[in-house]
């Protein structure tokens, strides 16, 4: 190779490799524009969520009280033991170390592993939670020996009534996939922040809003081992509001007493306003079991046991009426023009239909003899009501009981209400693709059919024979602040109504002289079935004041023919349920009741009683 | 008469790369000091450093080029001694043995080979530019493979990787045919399974985490994740001076060594990224534009090295923070805190500068 052909080469190859890195320098800047300038908004999120943390600061739970400030769920002091999670200590070995003073189960590894991993830049966390007085004194006595374990305290919930109200008060539980996707869904999810517990039933759910109220946080910034450097913000938090409830605490305890080992529902309304004043569900359950995460052994208790203590049976439990559907249906005569006194029938203990064949007897063998429509109450004679419905036919009955609120829900602000149910035609051939006989609309007419509804629906339904406040509903809350939440559906439930309201006779103001003495007739019977020859006799004979009522029984199982029920023969479980309807003092009344005992036999001589008791209870007091 | 000396003395210096390095230099410093956290100890011993440099380039822009021809073959042997000591004697700083602790000062041998090689290299092709032939190239492969081999022993890879291109890079401009250099590609290629395998952890695990850098986030991912987080949220204008959230909270990790060009892309934003590369390529435009007229093989040779040597160190460094190449561990020129690479970066624009004044004393 020649010198003059080498410096050629050389030339040309140092151009060469001055363009080599000038275009090396166009791919760097390509790239630092991709990164600045291009994903500019992507980077500057990633190196602020690098730097600031948001560290949130939970709000107190509001407590909720009974009428007279009772203390029904509070948030208690509690003392928990906590580690570092920055020392990564070895939980066997602590495990070990505290073996003395107290067992960290599996269940506690697991809980402290599962806060670990979400890690909310707390400096520490629990291992060992609701520790008792003696371990907490034990642990302070020998506290030099655990330098790197933190004793800590902390709120936690508590019911202090335990399984009394349990229903109606309900309770929390650690927030659940189910319940992220319905606060994602309500754009509630940021007022979670660092919470890990949520309302799951009664109004610990229903007025969740109010009570858990608005975390506050902190704004702190932090460096790359995570150290925090400065905090730039504190936003305190809302702490949740107290509900006060219209429960009367001691009328809920004697309540619940009264029901000794029976199971089955009471509600105490005061009709003037539609306070729930007791609610007692049976049998019950202690919610404190609930608080953080139920174990196994008791859910599976609870869940399985066929006595069912888990259903809040006051707006979930479905029952036929039963007899104490018996003046709404004299009611329905009555407004229909039929039956009015002094129309009487003679009833000779059975009542044949139009016809036909068919028998349907009275629950009094030989019959009540000369009955008329009061007469037909206080005795609770089904062969006069049997001709009744049918002459009426079910959809009048029907549009009568709408207006007292059976098939609709009573909007108690509870969760999980039922709707009952109206049985028409209509529904038999939809649910069933079978025809409505007549014979159904005697049975419904006197409670038995296809009918069916809630004790709340009951409670309702006598309150409103009493007050015609038409948009009157039970309502735990004890203030009249409606919550926000509960103002949509007011406003549907009006829209629902609308179709009824057509029928409403009379408003509060405007009460036509036809519909108050229909009423009055009513409510006369209902006052005789506490007297002398009424079937809850035995209530008023001692009673220092007047009370109506309306006894009722139903059938568990269908008695095959020509067999006898016999109370005494039978299980428990297949035992008549017995109901009771009752307000008092007649004159003006100032509480209403709706009872069933499940199982407990005839309507008079089991809900009787307990009825006696809760109004002894609250009119002895009140007056 | 004194005034007159110094001027001599000076003359000695190309004004306008003299100008362009200063300004480069003073943008480094002032990146320097954000990444420092205003530090005054460490941007004094920087500012030492600059000194001790500017010096070395005076002095050096004065030598006549023959010495450098003439000391060429000691200084390689001298160089590759002091790689080997490293080897023995050297002490271990971030998982490598880099370092020698000569007298009074820690020395970094690996900086020094990227002076001498080019030397070498370029003094070989000079003696024998009558008669350059496949055995001239072999040698000089050689003379570059064994202190890359030594390198990349200490371990260095990102070192090792610029002085073997940079000497690939003179075997190239001194006339190996494009035929040879593409079949040579070609068999890297096919051997690369199998250099893989040679490569330790750590590098292989830099490799990938290049390839997919959230593959592993706070392992070798980690830093550049956070360089980059660094640089794109610097965005068009940047945060401005000492306000880059990555740089003041310790995010970003080696602000003020490795990764201070991060730290400029953060505070500086798009713009202060255009301005810089408008200097380097001013700086890179002038130092060809005087290699193109020096007059003989060996300037030539040496200053096209030299300065490939500089701006492949450049873009590595670049690339690297930008997560355009995996993580190596190279310092930016003019820029990152250091002494040795300082002083070094320097020596290299006095040589260059030396070759440029005195071009016409070596003939061909």
């Amino acid at each position: 190779m020649n010198l003059y052909k080498f410096n050629y080469t050389l030339k040309q190859r140092l151009n060469f490799i001055f363009g080599l890195l000038i275009f090396i320098f166009f791919i760097l800047l390509i790239k630092f524009f991709y990164l600045q300038v291009i994903k500019f908004d992507n980077y500057s999120s990633l190196a602020k969520s690098n730097r600031i943390k948001i560290i949130p600061i939970p709000a107190i739970r509001g407590q909720i009280l009974a009428r007279n400030g009772e203390i029904l769920a509070e948030n208690k002091l509690i003392y928990t033991l906590e580690l570092n999670p920055k020392n990564k200590d070895d939980l066997n070995k602590i495990k070990k170390k505290l073996s003395n003073i107290l067992e960290i189960t599996k269940n506690d590894i697991k809980k402290y592993k599962k806060t670990l991993k979400e890690n909310y830049y707390s400096s520490t966390l629990p291992i060992k939670t609701n520790l008792s007085n003696i371990q907490v004194a034990k642990f302070i006595a020998n506290h030099y020996k655990y330098p790197e374990i933190f004793l800590k305290q902390k709120f936690s919930r508590s019911y202090p009534q335990g399984k009394l109200g349990a229903h109606f008060i309900g309770y929390i539980n650690r927030i659940n996939k189910k319940d992220i996707k319905r606060l994602k869904s309500t754009n509630k999810l940021k007022s979670y922040m660092g919470l890990d517990h949520i309302g799951k039933t009664g109004i610990e759910y229903f007025y969740e809003d109010r009570l858990h109220g608005y975390p506050g946080y902190k704004k702190i910034e932090v460096n790359a081992k995570n150290e925090v450097i400065r905090t730039l913000e504190i936003v305190p938090p809302i702490h949740g509001e107290d509900i006060i409830l219209n429960i009367d605490f001691k009328l809920q305890k004697i309540a619940e007493k009264s029901f000794g080992n029976y199971k089955g529902a009471l509600v105490a309304l005061d009709p003037k306003n539609g306070a729930v004043l007791a609610h007692v569900s049976k049998p019950s359950f202690n919610p404190n079991l609930f608080i953080n995460g139920i174990d196994e052994g008791n859910w599976r208790r609870l869940r399985d046991s066929i006595h069912k203590p888990l259903v809040n049976r006051v707006v979930s439990g479905l029952y036929p009426p039963g007899s104490t559907l018996k003046p709404f249906v004299a009611l329905a005569a009555l407004e229909n023009n039929i039956r009015q006194p002094p129309f009487s029938i003679v009833d000779k203990g059975f009542y044949n239909m139009p016809n036909q064949s068919k028998t349907f007897s009275d629950w009094k063998k030989g019959g009540h003899g000369e009955v008329d429509i009061i007469k037909a109450i206080t005795v609770s004679c089904d062969t006069f009501f049997y001709g009744l419905g049918i002459e009426l036919g079910i959809p009048k009955i029907n549009n009568t009981l709408r207006r007292f609120g059976f098939g609709e829900k009573t909007n108690i602000d509870i969760p999980n209400e039922k709707k009952g149910l109206i049985a028409s035609a209509k529904w038999k051939k939809i649910k069933y693709n079978k025809k409505w006989y007549q014979g159904e609309t005697a049975i419904t007419a006197i409670g038995q059919g296809y009918t069916q509804t809630t004790p709340i629906q009951l409670a309702l339904a006598t309150v409103k024979l009493i007050n015609l406040d038409s948009t009157l509903h039970p309502q735990l809350l004890k203030e009249n602040v409606v919550p926000e939440h509960m103002e949509s559906n007011e406003n549907n439930k009006a829209k629902e109504s609308n179709g009824i309201l057509q029928f409403n006779l009379f408003t509060k103001n405007k009460i036509n002289t036809k519909a108050a003495s229909d009423l009055s007739l009513i409510k006369e019977a209902m006052s005789r079935v506490t007297k002398e020859g009424g079937t809850a006799a035995f209530i008023g004979r001692n009673s220092s004041y007047n009370i109506s009522a309306k006894t009722g029984t139903v059938q568990v199982f269908g008695l095959k023919k020509d067999e006898v029920y016999d109370e005494s023969k039978l299980p428990d479980r297949l035992k008549d349920h017995a109901l009771i309807i009752a307000f008092a003092p007649s004159e003006d009344p100032n509480i209403v009741v709706a009872i069933i005992v499940e199982n407990g036999g005839h309507g008079g001589a089991t809900a009787g009683p307990i009825a006696k008791k809760v109004f002894d209870a609250y009119l002895n007091e009140t007056n | 008469m004194l005034k007159h000396r110094l001027y001599n003395f000076l003359s000695n210096i190309d004004r306008i790369l003299m100008a362009l390095i200063m300004l480069l230099i003073l943008v480094g410093l002032i990146t320097l000091a954000s990444a420092t956290h205003q530090t005054t100890s460490l941007i004094g011993n920087q500012i030492i450093n600059i000194i001790v440099g500017i010096m070395l380039l005076i002095f050096l822009s004065n030598i006549n080029p023959k010495l450098f021809l003439f000391l060429a073959p000691h200084l390689y042997i001298l160089s590759l001694i002091l790689l080997i000591s490293v080897v023995i004697f050297g002490f271990e700083s971030h998982g490598a043995k880099r370092w020698i602790n000569i007298l009074f000062f820690n020395l970094q041998p690996s900086e020094i080979i990227k002076i001498t090689i080019p030397i070498m290299v370029a003094w070989l092709y000079h003696r024998y530019q009558n008669n350059i032939n496949y055995l001239t190239h072999s040698v000089a492969l050689v003379i570059l493979i064994i202190p890359c081999l030594i390198i990349l022993k200490q371990p260095d890879l990102g070192t090792a990787i610029i002085i073997f291109f940079s000497g690939l890079i003179v075997i190239f401009l001194a006339g190996l045919s494009i035929k040879f250099i593409l079949i040579s590609i070609l068999s890297i290629l096919l051997a690369s399974p199998f250099l893989w395998s040679t490569l330790h952890l750590y590098q292989q695990n830099r490799i990938i985490s290049l390839i997919d850098p959230s593959h592993d986030p706070l392992g070798t991912g980690y830093h550049s994740i956070q360089s980059m987080i660094a640089i794109g949220s610097g965005g068009f204008l940047g945060k401005g001076w000492s306000y880059g959230g990555q740089t003041q909270l310790n995010f970003l990790p080696e602000t003020s060594t490795d990764f201070i060009f991060s730290v400029f892309g953060e505070e500086f934003g798009f713009i202060g990224i255009i301005g810089i590369f408008i200097l380097y390529f001013l700086i890179l435009y002038r130092c060809f534009d005087m290699a193109q007229k020096m007059q003989n093989t060996f300037s030539r040779l040496t200053a096209a090295a030299l300065v490939f040597t500089l701006f492949s160190s450049t873009f590595v460094n670049i690339a690297m923070v930008s997560g355009v190449l995996p993580i190596v561990g190279a310092p930016l020129p003019f820029i990152s805190y250091g002494g040795t690479s300082m002083v070094v970066s320097l020596t290299m624009i006095g040589i260059i500068m030396s070759l440029h004044s005195h071009k016409s004393l070596i003939a061909n």
